[in-house]
């Protein structure tokens, strides 16, 4: 049963982690960060791009499921939670195909040379 | 107790206190709040004709250094809510005292990267880079300062002889959801600026 659900009936009831458990997370975090500075450093060519989101939300699931306590609670607090992250990932994407829908010919990577060039040249 | 009592009333008909309800609605917006930054960052994402350039300047060692500071600040906050919903005041105190110094500790690191970034010219008119790096990271920088404004308010109430006792672990639990949820558009933050190359 939920901490929540059992307060209400008047029991108390905390998520089961010890503060050693709580200062292992810490750690694991930590060595998550390390591991993501050194992909960063030395990429694996294609996959760097998909490893790094994946250990970023690896990291972000930890922090929600036992430092915020969702895997212990009520599981209306995570339906509000994922409803706010559902929306805020379709929003992103409508924001994205708002500014690049038939925009491709302008969404390449400006020639900077070129234009240092020029600015030196005047 | 009355204080009990007073929590009592706050309880739902699904046993949900409605005070921890309205945080987690609170966070829930704030993610499309944040979602929206975010993706006006990626939109302008090596966009920029004129620099300094992300690769230029983004310091990573530096902000690695106060993700880390970020990251254990999460530690003792969830430690301070183990302190409060225990009954161990002292621990609640103590760690409550440790989140707001890495708190600050984090924003200090903040500071110390925007007035350099101003020093080599970057600023929020320099480039596209410039508008929405600042516009982004200094939000989350608001974020992290209302925070330990928060958590210090929390600390003070405390030291009240009336103040948080056990009873009321729910204030502490709810100031540590706001807390973590900074930490963690932080970790989004972090990847999508420092660690994916441009």
């Amino acid at each position: 049963m939920s901490h929540e659900a059992s307060a209400g009936h008047g029991h108390e009831e905390h998520p089961p982690t010890t503060i050693r458990q709580y200062v292992l997370i810490g750690i694991i975090l930590a060595v998550i960060t390390a591991v993501e500075l050194v992909v960063s450093y030395y990429p694996p060519g294609s996959l760097e791009i998909p490893l790094l989101l994946g250990l970023s939300a690896v990291k972000f699931g930890i922090v929600a499921a036992l430092f915020m306590h969702l895997k212990f609670e009520h599981k209306i607090m995570t339906r509000m939670f994922l409803i706010g992250i559902v929306l805020a990932a379709s929003l992103m994407i409508a924001v994205f195909a708002l500014f690049t829908h038939d925009d491709t010919d302008n969404r390449v990577l400006p020639d900077r040379e070129a234009i240092t060039a020029g600015a030196g040249g005047h | 107790m009355a204080a009990a009592a007073h929590d009592a009333g706050h309880q739902t008909s699904l046993g949900v206190d409605n005070r921890k309800l309205l945080m987690w609605i609170f966070l829930a917006s704030e993610c499309l709040f944040f979602g929206t930054l975010i993706s006006t960052y990626l939109i302008f994402k090596g966009q920029s004709l004129v620099g300094p350039f992300p690769g230029d300047i983004l310091d990573i060692p530096l902000t690695s250094t106060s993700t880390f500071v970020l990251l254990m600040s999460s530690v003792t906050m969830v430690l301070a809510v183990y302190g409060a919903q225990h009954g161990r005041l002292g621990l609640m105190r103590g760690m409550l005292v440790g989140t707001i110094l890495l708190g600050t500790t984090f924003l200090g690191f903040q500071v110390y990267e925007f007035r350099h970034f101003g020093h080599v010219g970057l600023n929020l008119g320099t480039n596209q880079f410039g508008a929405t790096f600042f516009l982004m990271t200094g939000f989350h920088g608001v974020h992290v300062g209302v925070g330990v404004l928060y958590l210090t308010s929390l600390l003070l109430g405390s030291m009240r002889r009336s103040g948080l006792g056990k009873e009321r672990a729910l204030w502490v639990d709810t100031a540590g959801l706001y807390w973590h949820f900074v930490d963690v558009v932080w970790i989004v933050i972090f990847t999508i600026v420092y660690l994916i190359p441009e």
